[in-house]
């Protein structure tokens, strides 16, 4: 019968196709009206609980899912806590319930193929769940266990702490999302919610009670929207719900309102430095507006003509006609409730950046002074309105919507007074709004890569340019408890090894050092060989020369800041490198072993053998002496990284010989957390021959 | 309507079902003609809301390109944004005349050159000259993405395309009212091609192998990862050599177009608020007019046995990943469904056995994790096994506690619980993936493609259902062993290594 049918269709459509040998041009082409769309139909209303929840029948496929939202958010975390939010969301769910821990809930779900999922993101905290229809009941029974009484089991916060040390450690690893990160970050403000990361210390000072009080604040039936959509009967699920949460009645008072955007304008470029990519990721912009502002749609259609898909001016300029770029954009990225960020991104060869860059500002500068085109405004216009209907091609699409409405005090009509709004945009409307809008002169331009590949250095923009620090900060080391005793014996035990060494005042009569030294690094290719000479001058000058297979390197520092000379150049120290510089001097024996007299430093003994200095940065390392002997043993301190956790470095000396009456090593082995790293062996050690400040200075 | 789409889902998707009823209701709404061309269409009906996607799968992709041209079925893709004869010039045999121009002129500079050190500096330089005017020339006669600016401007979304090792796909979505504009565009497309801006989207290409690859740690070891398992097979790279990309020219596409975008090779789903005999009426008016062409040659290089471990490293300051590939068939061998479920067994959700040892347990892995058939499917290809380490962790410590694992399924059997929950994923998975009309056409043609018949996205339940613990031990034992293996890892870069430790 089929068959039959499609046979006839054939024959039909052949003769058909030899009649219209000439097809229609794209202006020929005739559409006939759009069928009319049918809203999905949701029911809300509250819980005896206080518990808002809007249902939605969807009989296509046989399944069921929801979510609830919650009024909760990374924004309202302690400073000194940052990442609460996003634990306290994750392991609702991984850490189980009073009956059934995380793990047994993952196969009794799988085994069903159902899903509960839990997350806590800026300004929303949603707990979500997905089933065939006929395991709703055991699946809501679990959803409604991880919402209400999560049981925060301790092993599952550890894991999340693992995990997200390793996403600390691996935060600088790809360039784009470097970009991406400290864009947003200047923007915001570094020390506001909207713009602080997470940092190790933060991890070290989340506890269980911390997830417990802060799922205890937010999660409340007065402050839950839950929503739920699929192949159910309204009527039956509302009674389900009503019976499921009855005895879940605690109350909380009100949620305060999310704190307000404080970030002043940063304008000025911003460069990371990252000499293993050969690309330049770029972001540009500064802090818009909200999708309720009146001027929200004539942006949107800006932004769109600016640089929104294949059609926009930055893609046509850049990518097209340039090719300088694979991804270029603009976006106009406003938010619910607080601003959000006008930027442009994109990424170009290193050798096209500040070219990318001006040609960029000129598109910004074009769309602030001239009226676009009318057949611009209609493209960008149309396609809004012609893909409207995508905004309601599935119910759940317009359920979403409906709750995020509500969540955010938005109207239920919102999307069609944007479609009306859109459609009454004009070119009059893109031009003033651009110009009232868009701050070229704010602009926060930050650029990660590699500038010794840049075409022009970026100070030819004439702008200031500031390097971004990658240094990821290290956990502050738990310090020892100091005590006047404590201290007093760390006094005693550093006396000691003044003596052993040769006694106090010979190694204060040291004013310079010279040291040539051999040093053979483990590498995975094997061992690689680097000569030394290190040159230190009371009180902080440093100079270092070494000889690596690919060239010959020196650095110096006054102590506060330097330079590095390279085969490829000179270049003011990077502050990475800055910080090894820093940890380099702490170490240094002639002032390590008189820390008693260095001002701003602290001496403390750990135990019989074991002290720990800090300097007046707070860097600190622990130094292990015989108690025999009062000779050093070895050193622990923690190498500076810019990505991955610092190691622990531990230095053990041998082969000690006098030098003008001073007991110093000839030889050091150190190992990174507990391998074998290094292996020092020192040529000379020359003492006291006056060397000056401008000689270590001399470049190379 | 919405009445019977409700009893048709009740019956359809009961998960205790058997694929075949399944399929049976499916295909009720599902229309299938060929050409007389052979290009074969798929039209699944889904009348939910008024819109359409539509999906055009080439049974062509990265593993054909020629030797030296590695990337041609890429930049090739690329062409789809640049229009065709009618939609985006200004004047269509001026601008042809033009690009005729440049490629002679392109000739003749490239003979030059190929003279080495006998070359005429001069003359190449002249003839640089001249390249470029003539580009500008034929660049005059453009308007830019014109072809995407029509599918965004007409409601079009999604509008992109991609190319993968074995195929490359083109797709997007119109309100439903507007479906023949993707017949007249796509039609005429396929038809006849226009290389117009080629060698400023040679740049582009270019460019986006910078941002994925050699701007990437990741992208680094994944090429090095494939170009060490493969020796000779051209699944070694899909965006394509560096120099094999700068060097690519508008006859190279040409070829490649006329090489492998015969109708028999193209496959094209549609699913959405459509009326097939509608979709049917339009196929034959705008791809009737395709001419066959003779089937594409296959590939035919094989790759070699291999003999032994093969051990990659990149040097890199990133923090490290590890990828492990073991040998096995392609996609139509008998086994292929057993390393389905044994992916699944390995790193489904939070219950695959390398989930719970590395990331849960052991806590030595941020992620890790399998992939059953990867760089692709159509050639024999690699069971993939990954592995981000934790910070504090080695590769080492993840290469050895995968290497347990998969010891351990040697040893012992998948149990029943784990087995039947595998299967009951994939179940749910085909049934989640039926409300997306996107989704939905993307498979509907993969399968049609892949298996000469769509069928097989319902058939592959039954087919995992059949699969076996007895079934997961003997693949295992026969394809994860050492010899066939490959692993690639980051390490530190020797300089790093010495700046830090020298201070």
């Amino acid at each position: 019968m089929r068959r039959a049918a499609i046979g006839f269709l054939m024959v039909s459509a052949l003769a058909w196709g030899q009649q219209a040998a000439k097809l229609p041009t794209l202006e020929e082409l005739q559409f006939p009206p759009l069928r009319q769309v049918e809203l999905p139909e949701v029911e809300t209303f509250t819980l005896a609980n206080g518990m808002k929840v809007y249902l939605l029948e969807d009989h296509e496929l046989p399944l069921v899912g929801g979510f609830a939202l919650v009024r909760t958010g990374n924004l309202f975390e302690p400073p000194d806590k940052v990442g609460l939010a996003s634990i306290t969301g994750e392991v609702m769910r991984t850490g189980g319930t009073k009956e059934k821990t995380g793990d047994e809930i993952d196969e009794e779900l799988e085994n069903i193929a159902a899903s509960v999922e839990s997350s806590i993101g800026e300004t929303s905290g949603t707990v979500g769940f997905n089933c065939l229809k006929e395991n709703t009941d055991e699946v809501l029974a679990v959803f409604k266990a991880i919402l209400t009484a999560p049981e925060f089991r301790q092993e599952k916060i550890d894991l999340a702490k693992t995990q997200y040390r390793s996403l600390i450690a691996r935060r600088n690893d790809e360039p784009g999302g470097i970009a991406r990160r400290e864009f947003s970050e200047i923007l915001y403000g570094r020390d506001t919610p909207y713009g602080r990361r997470m940092e190790y210390e933060h991890l070290d000072n989340i506890e269980r009670e911390d997830l417990v009080a802060f799922h205890r604040r937010y999660y409340f039936p007065k402050n839950v929207m839950l929503a739920i959509q699929g192949d159910f009967d309204a009527a039956e699920m509302k009674a389900k719900l009503e019976e499921l949460f009855s005895d879940w009645t605690v109350e909380q008072p009100p949620v305060p309102e999310f704190p307000k955007v404080t970030a002043k304008p940063a304008p000025g470029v911003y460069l990371a430095v990252k000499e293993d990519v050969n690309q330049t990721f770029l972001r540009m912009g500064h802090l818009d507006g909200m999708l309720k502002d009146p001027d929200y749609p004539a942006l949107e259609v800006m932004a769109d003509i600016l640089g929104g898909g294949f059609s926009s001016r930055l893609f046509k300029k850049i990518r097209t006609e340039l090719g300088y770029a694979y991804g270029i954009g603009a976006f106009w990225g406003a938010n619910y409730n607080h601003p959000g960020i006008f930027g442009i991104g994109g990424s170009t060869k290193s050798g096209s950046t500040v070219a990318t860059i001006r040609a960029t500002l000129e598109e910004v500068k074009k769309i602030r002074s001239e009226e676009v085109a009318p057949e611009e405004l209609k493209t960008a216009k149309d396609k809004v309105l012609n893909s409207f209907v995508f905004n309601f091609d599935s119910p759940g699409k317009t359920l979403r919507r409906l709750v995020r409405y509500d969540y955010y005090g938005y109207p239920k009509d919102f999307i069609f007074r944007y479609q009306k709004a859109v459609a009454a945009v004009t070119v009059a409307d893109v031009l003033r709004v651009a110009k009232q809008y868009i701050k070229p002169e704010e602009f926060t331009i930050v650029t990660v890569g590699n500038p010794k590949e840049f075409d022009e250095p970026l100070e030819s923009l004439g702008l200031p340019v500031k390097e971004i620090d990658l240094t990821i900060p290290e956990p502050k080391r738990e310090k020892a408890e100091t005590s006047a005793e404590s201290l007093a014996r760390g006094k005693e035990l550093l006396g000691k090894l003044q003596a052993a060494v040769g006694g106090a005042a010979k190694l204060a009569g040291v004013k310079d050092a010279t040291r040539v030294t051999q040093v053979t690094i483990q590498t995975p290719q094997g061992g690689m060989q680097v000569n030394q000479v290190n040159q230190w001058l009371a009180p902080a000058y440093f100079r270092q020369e070494q000889v690596l297979p690919f060239g010959k390197i020196t650095v110096f520092f006054d102590g506060k800041a330097g330079w590095l000379a390279g085969p490829q150049g000179t270049q003011p120290m990077p502050p990475p490198v800055v910080r090894q510089v820093r940890n380099a001097l702490l170490r240094n024996p002639f002032r390590l072993w008189l820390a008693d007299r260095q001002e701003g430093w602290t001496v403390n003994a750990v135990d019989e053998r074991t002290l720990e200095v800090s300097d007046e940065t707070g860097e600190s390392l622990r130094l292990e002496i015989d108690p025999e002997t009062g000779m050093p043993v070895k050193q622990t301190y923690r190498s500076v990284t810019m990505r991955g956790a610092p190691s622990e470095m531990v230095e053990t000396f041998s082969d000690w010989r006098e030098v003008d009456g001073i007991r110093l090593p000839f030889r050091a082995e150190t190992t990174r957390d507990g391998k074998p790293y290094a292996e020092l062996v020192v040529k000379e050690i020359r003492l006291n021959t006056g060397l000056q400040p401008e000689e270590l200075a001399k470049k190379p | 309507m919405k009445l019977r789409l409700r009893c048709v889902a009740a019956l359809v998707l009961l998960p205790a079902l058997a694929a075949a009823q399944y399929l049976e209701e499916f295909e009720k709404r599902v229309t299938e003609f060929t050409l007389a061309n052979g290009m074969h269409f798929i039209v699944a009906e889904r009348h939910q809301a008024p819109v359409v996607s539509f999906h055009a799968y080439v049974n062509a992709g990265a593993v054909n390109d020629p030797n030296g041209k590695t990337g041609l079925a890429h930049m090739f893709e690329h062409m789809i944004g640049k229009g065709t004869i009618e939609v985006g010039t200004r004047n269509w045999p001026e601008e042809k005349k033009a690009l005729e121009r440049v490629e002679a002129i392109y000739d003749e500079l490239e003979m030059e050159r190929r003279k080495g050190k006998q070359a005429d500096a001069g003359r190449i330089e002249a003839l640089e000259k001249e390249l470029q005017a003539a580009m500008k020339k034929a660049n005059s006669y453009v308007v830019q993405n014109e072809f995407p600016r029509v599918v965004e401007q007409n409601g079009g979304v999604g509008f992109n395309a991609g190319t993968g090792m074995d195929s490359t796909q083109y797709f997007y979505s119109l309100p439903a009212n507007r479906v023949e504009l993707w017949f007249l565009l796509q039609s005429e497309w396929f038809l006849q091609p226009v290389y117009r801006e080629f060698y400023k989207e040679r740049d582009v290409v270019r460019e986006e192998r910078r941002m994925r690859i050699e701007s990437s740690p990741q992208g680094k070891l994944y090429e090095a990862f494939l170009g060490a398992a493969f020796i000779a097979h051209p699944y070694k790279t899909a965006i394509g050599w560096a120099s094999d990309i700068e060097h690519l020219r508008a006859k190279d596409a040409a070829w490649f177009h006329k090489t492998y975008y015969v109708p028999s090779n193209i496959t094209i789903a549609i699913v959405g608020d459509v009326d097939p005999g509608r979709m049917r009426e339009l196929a034959e008016k705008y791809y009737g007019r395709i001419p066959a062409g003779p089937p594409p040659p296959p590939v035919i290089t094989v790759e070699p046995e291999q003999y032994g471990e093969r051990r990659v490293t990149v040097e890199s300051p990133a923090q490290p990943m590890l990828m492990i590939g073991y040998k096995r068939p392609n996609q139509t061998d008998p086994d292929d469904p057993v390393f389905d479920v044994l992916s699944g067994v390995l790193a489904s959700g939070r219950t695959g056995m390398i989930y719970k040892e590395l990331v849960r347990d052991k806590k030595i892995a941020l992620a890790a994790g399998s992939a059953a058939a990867f760089p692709a499917g159509k050639y024999p290809t690699l069971f993939l096994l990954y592995a981000v380490p934790n910070v504090g962790h080695t590769v080492e410590e993840n290469e050895k506690a995968l290497y347990d694992i998969i010891e351990r399924l040697k040893k012992e059997k998948v149990d029943e619980e784990t087995l039947k929950r595998v299967k009951t994923k994939v179940r749910a998975g085909v049934i989640r993936g039926l409300d997306s009309n996107p989704g939905l056409a993307s498979q509907l043609a993969f399968y049609h493609a892949a298996y000469g018949d769509w069928r097989m996205l319902f058939k592959t339940i039954d087919i995992i259902d059949r699969v076996t613990a007895d079934d997961i031990q003997r693949v295992v034992r026969k394809y994860f062993v050492p010899k066939h293996r490959t692993v690639a890892y980051h390490v530190k870069p020797t300089a790093e290594a010495g700046e830090e430790g020298a201070k």
